[in-house]
C-alpha cells in the first residue's frame, strides 16, 4: 500500500516533469530565473564569492565539484524573495492548468 | 497517460505546494550549476580575473554624484562663457554667435558678398589705385554690343526728361536713382546733360555688380584738379549703376568714344575732348553752323592746359575740333528728337541756340571750366 503510493508520487511527478519539458514551460521559467538573477545582482554577488573561493584554493586546483559545492548553497540563499514569489506563482499556474485537465 | 492526469486533479493543495518548491529548487539548481560551469571554464582558460583592477586606480575611476558635477567630476557647463575672437574684425564674439558673425563679416552668402565688396570698393577709392588702368578682362563680355547703341540712347532720352531737376547734391538724388530701372542716372550726375551717361555697354549691361564696383571712382568727391588729371589718364565714364567713373583706360571697350567725350564735356567744358576722335564722325546731322561756332570757341579756349593734349597720348590739338563738332551735332541730334530738351549741357545748349531758347538757360560752361579761364 505505501510502496504503491511512494511509486504512484513518483510516477506523478515524473508525469508532471514531463509536460513541462513538453510544453516548453521549463526553458521559459529557467530563462526567467536567469535573467531575473542577473538583474538583481545575484550573479554579481556569486562571482565576487567564487574568486575568494579561488583565490583559497589556487588557480591550478579548481575542480567543477570543488565550486558547486562551495557555490550552490550560497548561491540558493542568495536568490531574492521577489524572485522566488514570481516563479513559485508561475509554477503553480501551470500546475493549476494541466491538473485540471 | 490518462489515468496519470486523472490522479493529477486528485492532489490537494498541500501536494501541489510540494511539487511547486521542487520545481523551483530544481531551477535554481540548474542556475547554480550553470554559473558553476561558467566561472570553471573562465578560470581554466585565463579570463576570469581579467576585469579585475587594484583598488587604487579603481578609486582614480569612482562616479562623481555632486551637484554642479558630472560623473566624472567636471563642470558641464563651462562651455558657456567662451569667447572667440574674430580675426577680421577683432571683436570677441560669444562662441555660438561666432559662426554668423563670421559669415557676416568675411562676407560669405550673398548678400554679405555685396556688403563686403562695396566696402572693398570703398577703401579702394580711398587709394585711389590705378592698377586696374589697363584692366581689359571684361573686353569679351557678351553686355557691351555695338548694335544696342541707337535704341537704348533713344530709350534713354524718353525716359529722362521728365524727370524733376534736382540739384547734384540733394538727398533725394540718391532716392530718385532707383527708380526706371537705371535710366535715372541723369539725376545723380546733372540734370544738364543727358548724354553724359554711357548708353551703350551699361544700359544692357544684366549684372550691375559685375565690374562696377571694384573699378569705379565716386567722382562728387574729386576736386577739379584730381578731376582732370583723372579724365586725361583714364575712361572716367560715370556709370549708371554705380554712379562711379570708369578707371580703364582711354581705350577702354567698356564704353565708347562719345560717352568718353561727354563727361569730359560736361566736367571741363567743350574743349576738352578724347584725344582721338574717329567713330563719330558718319553722323548725318553735321551743321556746320554750330561747328564753325565750337571753332571759335576752341581758338578763344586755345590756350587752356587741360587739353587732352597733355596727357600723353598721341592725338593733339589739330582733332579737337572735329571732336568738338561731331559733339556738337551730336547733341543736336538728341535735341530735335526732343524738342523740350531743355537742359542740355554745354554744347547742346550752344548748338540748339538759335532755334529756341532753353528753358533754365544752361551755363554753356560749368563752373570748372570758368576756374581754368
Amino acid at each position: 500500500m505505501v510502496v504503491s503510493k511512494m511509486n504512484k508520487d513518483a510516477q506523478m511527478r515524473a508525469a508532471i516533469n514531463q509536460k513541462l519539458i513538453e510544453t516548453g514551460e521549463r526553458e521559459r521559467l529557467k530563462e526567467l530565473l536567469r535573467a531575473k538573477l542577473i538583474e538583481c545582482g545575484w550573479k554579481d554577488q556569486l562571482k565576487a564569492h567564487c574568486k575568494e573561493v579561488i583565490k583559497e584554493k589556487g588557480l591550478e586546483h579548481v575542480t567543477v565539484d570543488d565550486l558547486v559545492a562551495e557555490i550552490t548553497p550560497k548561491g540558493r540563499a542568495l536568490v531574492p524573495d521577489s524572485v522566488k514569489k514570481e516563479l513559485l506563482q508561475r509554477i503553480r499556474t501551470f500546475l493549476a492548468q494541466h491538473a485540471s485537465l | 497517460m490518462k489515468m496519470e492526469e486523472m490522479s493529477l486533479s486528485g492532489l490537494d493543495n498541500s501536494k501541489l505546494e510540494a511539487i511547486a518548491q521542487e520545481i523551483y529548487a530544481d531551477l535554481v539548481e540548474d542556475s547554480c550549476l550553470g554559473f558553476c560551469f561558467e566561472v570553471h571554464r573562465a578560470v581554466k582558460c585565463g579570463y576570469f580575473f581579467l576585469d579585475d583592477t587594484d583598488p587604487d586606480s579603481m578609486k582614480d575611476f569612482e562616479i562623481v554624484d555632486q551637484p554642479g558635477l558630472d560623473i566624472f567630476g567636471q563642470v558641464f557647463n563651462q562651455w558657456k562663457s567662451k569667447e572667440c575672437v574674430c580675426p577680421n574684425c577683432s571683436r570677441s564674439i560669444a562662441a555660438s554667435r561666432f559662426a554668423p558673425h563670421l559669415e557676416k563679416c568675411l562676407g560669405m552668402g550673398r548678400n554679405s558678398s555685396r556688403i563686403a565688396n562695396r566696402r572693398i570698393a570703398n577703401s579702394n577709392n580711398m587709394n585711389k589705385s590705378e592698377s586696374d588702368q589697363e584692366d581689359n578682362d571684361d573686353i569679351n563680355d557678351n553686355d557691351w554690343s555695338y548694335g544696342s547703341e541707337k535704341k537704348a540712347k533713344k530709350r534713354k532720352s524718353d525716359k529722362l526728361w521728365y524727370l524733376p531737376f534736382q540739384n547734384p547734391n540733394s538727398p533725394r538724388r540718391s532716392k530718385s536713382l532707383k527708380h526706371k530701372n537705371g535710366f535715372s542716372v541723369c539725376t545723380s550726375a546733372s540734370n544738364t546733360l543727358p548724354l553724359l551717361f554711357s548708353s551703350s555697354g551699361e544700359l544692357s549691361n544684366s549684372d550691375p555688380f559685375k565690374y562696377s564696383h571694384s573699378t569705379g571712382i565716386s567722382y562728387e568727391t574729386l576736386g577739379p584738379e584730381e578731376l582732370r588729371s583723372l579724365l586725361t589718364t583714364q575712361c572716367g565714364v560715370i556709370s549708371e549703376h554705380t554712379k562711379k567713373m570708369c578707371t580703364r583706360s582711354l581705350r577702354c571697350p567698356q564704353h565708347t568714344d562719345e560717352q568718353r567725350r561727354t563727361v569730359r564735356i560736361y566736367f571741363l567744358g567743350p574743349s576738352a575732348v578724347l584725344p582721338e576722335v574717329d567713330s563719330a564722325l558718319d553722323d548725318g546731322g553735321f551743321d556746320m553752323a554750330d561747328s564753325q561756332a565750337l571753332l571759335s570757341r576752341l581758338q578763344w579756349d586755345g590756350s587752356s592746359d587741360l587739353s587732352p593734349s597733355d596727357s600723353g597720348s598721341s592725338k593733339t590739338s589739330e582733332n579737337q575740333g572735329w571732336g568738338l563738332g561731331t559733339n556738337s551735332s551730336e547733341s543736336r541730334k538728341t535735341k530735335k528728337k526732343k524738342s523740350h530738351l531743355s537742359l542740355v549741357g554745354a554744347t547742346s545748349a550752344l548748338g540748339s541756340s538759335k532755334k529756341k531758347k532753353p528753358k533754365p538757360p544752361a551755363p554753356p560752361t560749368p563752373s570748372i571750366y570758368d576756374d581754368i579761364n
